[in-house]
C-alpha cells in the first residue's frame, strides 16, 4: 500500500490500516511488574527524534522514510511536544473561526458542492505545515519474537507512518490513540520509524475547539509487545442490583495470538481491601465471555467513596505458563434516568458540581505531565468539584483512571467541534455545517464515538458520553448517539447542540443541555413540564475577574429536582510562558501575542486557575457553593 | 504653644487650613481642593489630595457586555473631577467665606478648636454633572471622620464604582484587615470566611489582562503599613501604619499599587508601571463582577450602581 497525500482532503479517509480501538488496560509479565507499574511489554519512544519542518506539503522531504535516507539536514525535536512551541511555526489562538480565517478560503468537502471532492484544499495548501519525524530503535529483549505495535497517543492533526521504508498507515483524530502493527517489518535492531504529521486535514473542520492551535506528536509514543496470547480488549460490565446491595460483573475479552489453542484465562476479582471474592477459569478463544460473577454485597463507587474493585486476568499458555497478567480497577455504580425525568446515581439524585477542563500547561501547552494531572485532581477534590467534562476531546489515558480513583464524575467527550461551520461572529448560519446530515462525514464522526467508547468503556467515573461540542446537529451526530446507545446502557448520552435542531430532540441527548443559559430561562424551562433533566454543560464563564452571581444557579438545585447542576467554564486559563526581553522575566502571553491573526486574544483566560495552576480568587466561591448540601 | 489633647491647634493659612496635635498635622488645601497632607508621627500619608473615584479597570465581562462603553463618561470623571467649593466649620462657627487674607488677619498663632469640619464639593465632568460632597470632621484626638455624599443625577449611566481614593507616596509593605477572606465582590462573597487577615505587599491579581481586582467587601477595619517616606531627611525605616475604621456600616476597599487608569492601560501584567505608590480606595458601592457569560450578559440588577440614587458612606481615619 502506498500513502496518498490526497487523503488529507477527503473526510471519508480518516484511518488507514490502523488497529481497532480497544480498552485502555495495562498488561504485565508478572505481579512484580504489575506492582511497579512498569511493563516489559511497553517501550517508550519518547525523547529526541530527527525532525524536519516544511511550511507546506510541496516542500516536504519526499523519501525521508527510507531507511537509507540522508537525515543530515534534519534537526532534532523532543517528543512529545508541539511543533509550534519548538519554534518552527507560529503559535495561534483562535476560538470559533477557523485558524485560516481571512488567509485561505475553504469550505468543508461535500458541503457547497455535494458531489465533488475538491482535491488540494489541504494537500496543496500553503498553510499546511509538515513535520517529518524519524526515530531509530532496537527492540528490547522482551520484544524479540513477539508481535510489535506502535501506539501514538496523540498527534495533531493527521499522520502517516512508515517502518523501515514500508508504509504502515494513516490516522486522524488528534486526541485518540492510533496504533499500527509493526510485526511484518520490524527487525531486532536498526529499525527506522518515520512519521509525517500534517497540521491540517479535512479533520480540521471538526477539530475547531476554542484553544491554541498546535501540531505535532504531543502525547506519548510507545512500542507495545504482544505476548503469544494477548488480551486485545477487556470489556467489564459491572451492574448493581435493583436493591442497591448486590451486583453482577460481566467480563468479556477479545484475544489474539498464535498460541490461543490450549491457553486459558484465569480471572480473579478482589475487593477494595484486596480480598479475593471470585475467580473463574475459561479456555482461551478469540472472544471469551466469562460466566456472570454475582456478589451479594458490593460497595458502590461514588465521588464521596470511590470504591474500586479489581479484576486480574492471568493469561496462561497450554503448559500453564503465564504469558501476561491484566489487572483492571473497576467500580459498581448505577446511573438511571427515571420516569420522574431526574438522573440518579446509586439511588440518589445526581448533582453535578463540575468544571470543563482543557489539558494545559503554560510551558508545554497540551503536553501535560502526570504531576499536572494529579495536581488538577487535588484541586478539584479540595474545592468540592465532583465532575469534569473532558472538553472537547478525550484526555490523556491516565486521566480517566485518576478520576476513578479520586471520585470525579466524567462527562467523556469525543473529539468533535465544528464551530466555524455554523456560527459566524455569533450568528447561526449552518449553510456549510459538518458533519450535519452529510453522509461523507458520517463515518469519521462515528469512528470518534467508537474510539471514545472502546478506549474508556471500563471507567466507573464516566457517567455521560458526550458527542462533542458546538457542532450544530444532524443525522451524523444522531448516529454517534446511536452508537453509544447500542453499546452502553449503563451511562447517559449528552450533547448540547441539539438545541438548534428540535426535530432531533429525541435522538441525540438524554438531557436538556445548554450553555451560558440565564437562570430565568432555566426556570422557564423547568416550569414548562419538561421531558428531560436540565444540565449546564458550560456556565459561569470565568474569564478574568468574573464568576459572580453563582447563587442564582445554586438556588435552582433546591427548587427543581430536574435541575442537576453544571460544569463551570473552565478549569484553567490557557496562556503560554514567553520570555519578555523588556522585563527579562517569563511572562504569560495569550492570543495575538505571537503576531497571530486572526486571534481571539485573551478569550482563553477563563479558568478557575491561572495558567500556572495557581488558584484565582473566585475559587473560594466555587468551593462554597459546590460544598452546599441540597 | 504646648499641645493640649483636648484642643486642636488651628492654623488659618492663606491657602489652607492646618490642624495639628502633639503627633499629627493635617493640611486642608483650598487651592488643591482637598486634604493635601496627613502627617502622623512625622510621616506623610498623602501623595495628592484624595478624590472621589468612579471607574474600575474594565473587567473582561465589562468589555463583553459593553458596560465600559456605556459608562465611559465615568472614566473621564474619575480623572477630571474638580473641586468647586469648600465649606468650613470650626466648632460652632460656620465660615460664610473662607478665612483667607485679609479675613484671616484676625487670627493668631495660637488658635484652637475641639472639632473642625471641612467639606469639599466635587463636581463630576459628566454630562450632566453631579456632585460629591466630601467632609472631614477632625476632633482633638486627631481622628478624622470622612463622609462622602454622592448626590446623583438622572440621565447618567450606571457607575462602575463609587469610592474615595487615597494615593500614598510609597508602596505599603502590606495591610491587615478584619472582614472577608480573599478577593470579594457583592455577587461573590458567599465563599469567603470572616476573620482578620494579613496581606503582604500589594498584590495585583494576575488576570491575563490586568483589570479591576483586589476588592475586599464588608470590612470593619484596615491598617495599611509602610516603612518608607519620600522625606529626604527621614532615614528611619521603622514600619508605620494608618488605620481605617468603619463608621456605622462596614466599608469596602482595595489596596493596590495602581489606579484604575494604570490598570486599564496595560494589556499584560508586565506592562504595569513599576510599583511605587499605594492606592487605597474606600468604596461606598461596588459593582458586581457577574458571571453568566463574557459576551453580553449584564451583572445581576442587585449588583449594579444606579447613577440617580444618592449614596452616603463614611469611615474613620485614625492613628495607630
Amino acid at each position: 500500500m502506498q500513502a496518498n497525500l490526497q487523503w488529507l482532503d477527503d473526510p471519508e479517509v480518516f484511518r488507514v490500516n490502523q488497529l481497532p480501538a480497544h480498552s485502555d488496560h495495562h498488561y504485565y509479565y508478572d505481579a512484580t511488574e504489575q506492582q511497579s507499574g512498569r511493563s516489559r511489554f511497553v517501550h517508550s519512544l519518547n525523547g529526541q527524534w530527527h525532525f524536519n519542518f516544511a511550511t507546506n506539503p510541496a516542500d516536504r522531504p519526499l523519501d525521508f522514510f527510507q531507511p537509507e535516507a540522508d537525515l543530515s539536514n534534519f534537526d532534532t525535536i523532543t517528543v512529545p511536544g508541539h511543533i509550534e512551541l519548538a519554534g518552527y511555526a507560529q503559535v495561534q489562538y483562535i476560538n470559533t473561526l477557523y485558524p485560516w480565517e481571512g488567509h485561505q478560503y475553504r469550505r468543508p468537502a461535500y458541503t457547497l458542492n455535494q458531489d465533488k471532492l475538491a482535491v488540494g484544499v489541504f494537500s496543496q495548501a500553503a498553510d499546511n505545515s509538515v513535520g517529518s519525524y524519524v526515530k531509530h530503535f532496537d527492540l528490547p529483549a522482551a520484544f524479540l519474537n513477539q508481535r510489535v505495535h506502535v501506539q501514538f497517543q496523540g498527534v495533531e492533526e493527521a499522520l502517516y507512518v512508515w517502518l523501515n521504508g514500508h508504509f504502515l498507515g494513516y490516522a486522524e483524530d488528534s486526541f485518540t490513540p492510533s496504533e499500527f502493527d509493526l510485526t511484518p517489518y520490524v527487525q531486532a535492531t536498526g529499525n527506522v520509524l518515520a512519521v509525517r504529521v500534517y497540521k491540517r486535514s479535512s479533520a480540521a473542520f471538526i477539530e475547531d475547539q476554542d484553544m491554541f492551535r498546535f501540531s505535532g506528536i504531543f502525547r506519548d509514543v510507545n512500542l507495545l509487545a504482544l505476548p503469544a496470547v494477548h488480551v486485545d480488549d477487556l470489556d467489564l460490565k459491572p451492574t448493581v442490583n435493583a436493591d442497591f446491595q448486590g451486583g453482577v460483573l460481566n467480563v468479556t475479552t477479545r484475544l489474539s495470538g498464535s498460541q490461543l489453542t490450549g491457553a486459558t484465562l484465569h480471572l480473579c476479582v478482589t475487593d477494595d481491601a484486596g480480598t479475593e471474592i471470585a475467580e473463574q477459569t475459561q479456555a482461551a478463544q478469540t472472544t471469551v465471555t466469562f460466566e456472570p460473577l454475582r456478589f451479594d454485597e458490593v460497595h458502590l463507587w461514588s465521588p464521596d467513596q470511590p470504591t474500586l474493585y479489581q479484576v486480574t486476568i492471568d493469561v496462561l499458555d497450554s503448559q500453564g505458563n503465564r504469558l501476561e497478567v491484566v489487572p483492571y480497577q473497576f467500580g459498581f455504580r448505577k446511573v438511571e434516568l427515571r420516569a420522574d425525568h431526574v438522573i440518579y446515581v446509586n439511588n440518589q439524585r445526581l448533582i453535578i458540581n463540575g468544571v470543563n477542563r482543557h489539558e494545559w500547561n503554560a510551558r508545554t501547552g497540551r503536553v501535560i505531565t502526570m504531576a499536572d494531572m494529579q495536581a488538577d485532581i487535588q484541586t478539584m477534590k479540595a474545592h468540592n468539584i465532583n465532575a469534569d467534562r473532558t472538553c472537547h476531546y478525550p484526555d490523556q489515558l491516565p486521566w480517566y483512571q485518576l478520576c476513578d480513583q479520586a471520585g470525579i464524575y466524567l462527562m467523556a467527550e469525543n473529539n468533535l467541534e465544528s464551530h466555524g461551520t455554523w456560527q459566524k461572529s455569533g450568528a447561526i448560519e449552518p449553510s456549510d455545517n459538518v458533519p450535519g446530515d452529510n453522509p461523507h462525514w458520517l463515518e469519521a464522526v462515528v469512528d470518534r464515538a467508537r474510539s471514545n467508547y472502546q478506549w474508556f468503556k471500563n471507567h466507573p467515573a464516566i457517567i455521560f458520553w458526550s458527542l462533542g461540542n458546538e457542532s450544530y446537529a444532524g443525522e451524523d451526530i444522531a448516529a454517534m448517539q446511536a452508537y453509544y446507545k447500542r453499546h452502553d446502557d449503563s451511562r447517559l448520552v449528552h450533547y448540547e447542540g441539539v438545541v438548534h435542531t428540535p426535530n432531533l430532540r429525541d435522538r441525540i441527548s438524554d438531557v436538556e443541555s445548554r450553555m451560558y443559559e440565564k437562570p430565568a430561562n432555566i426556570v422557564a424551562y423547568l416550569e414548562s413540564n419538561p421531558d428531560k433533566p436540565f444540565l449546564n454543560c458550560e456556565y459561569m464563564h470565568d474569564m478574568g475577574n468574573s464568576l459572580g452571581g453563582m447563587k442564582s444557579y445554586s438556588d435552582l438545585l433546591d427548587r427543581y429536582p430536574m435541575y442537576q447542576g453544571g460544569f463551570i467554564w473552565d478549569f484553567i486559563d490557557q496562556a503560554l510562558y514567553v520570555h519578555d526581553p523588556v522585563t527579562d522575566q517569563d511572562v504569560l502571553r495569550y492570543g495575538g501575542d505571537f503576531d497571530d491573526r486572526h486571534s481571539d486574544y485573551e478569550f482563553s483566560g477563563d479558568g478557575l486557575l491561572f495558567a500556572d495552576r495557581t488558584p484565582k480568587p473566585a475559587l473560594q466561591e466555587v468551593k462554597y457553593y459546590y460544598g452546599l448540601q441540597h | 504653644m504646648a499641645y493640649n489633647t483636648n484642643q486642636l491647634k488651628v492654623v488659618y493659612g492663606d491657602a489652607s487650613l492646618g490642624l495639628g496635635g502633639a503627633d499629627f498635622h493635617y493640611l486642608f488645601s483650598y487651592e488643591r481642593g482637598g486634604l493635601e497632607s496627613l502627617v502622623i508621627d512625622g510621616k506623610e500619608w498623602l501623595y495628592r489630595v484624595p478624590m472621589p473615584t468612579f471607574w474600575r479597570a474594565t473587567t473582561d465581562n465589562d468589555r463583553g457586555n459593553n458596560f465600559s462603553v456605556k459608562a465611559a463618561q465615568w472614566y473621564a470623571a474619575d480623572r477630571f473631577t474638580t473641586c468647586q467649593g469648600v465649606q468650613l466649620r470650626v466648632d460652632d462657627h460656620h465660615f460664610d467665606e473662607l478665612p483667607v487674607a485679609p479675613l484671616n488677619n484676625q487670627f493668631s498663632d495660637h488658635e484652637t478648636a475641639t472639632t473642625v469640619t471641612i467639606t469639599f464639593q466635587y463636581v463630576t465632568s459628566t454630562v450632566p454633572s453631579t456632585t460629591v460632597d466630601v467632609s472631614y470632621t477632625v476632633t482633638a484626638d486627631g481622628n478624622i471622620k470622612v463622609t462622602v455624599h454622592y448626590v446623583g443625577q438622572d440621565n447618567l449611566p450606571e457607575l462602575p464604582a463609587l469610592g474615595f481614593r487615597f494615593i500614598m507616596p510609597t508602596t505599603a509593605t502590606g495591610f491587615d484587615y478584619e472582614g472577608l477572606s480573599g478577593e470579594t465582590y457583592p455577587d461573590r462573597m458567599a465563599g469567603a470566611t470572616h476573620g482578620q487577615f494579613h496581606v503582604d505587599s500589594l498584590p495585583v491579581t494576575p488576570y491575563l489582562v490586568p483589570q479591576d481586582c483586589g476588592m475586599h467587601m464588608q470590612t470593619k477595619w484596615l491598617t495599611v503599613t509602610r516603612n518608607l517616606t519620600q522625606n529626604n531627611a527621614d532615614r528611619d525605616q521603622t514600619p508605620f501604619s494608618l488605620r481605617v475604621e468603619q463608621s456605622g456600616q462596614p466599608f469596602n476597599f482595595s489596596c493596590l499599587p495602581y489606579t484604575a487608569e494604570e490598570l486599564e492601560n496595560a494589556t499584560h501584567m508586565e506592562e504595569l508601571p513599576l510599583a511605587r505608590r499605594t492606592v487605597l480606595t474606600i468604596y461606598g458601592a461596588v459593582r458586581g463582577v457577574g458571571g453568566i457569560d463574557s459576551w453580553g450578559s449584564d451583572v445581576e440588577p442587585a449588583y449594579r450602581i444606579q447613577a440617580d440614587q444618592a449614596r452616603t458612606f463614611g469611615f474613620w481615619l485614625k492613628r495607630v
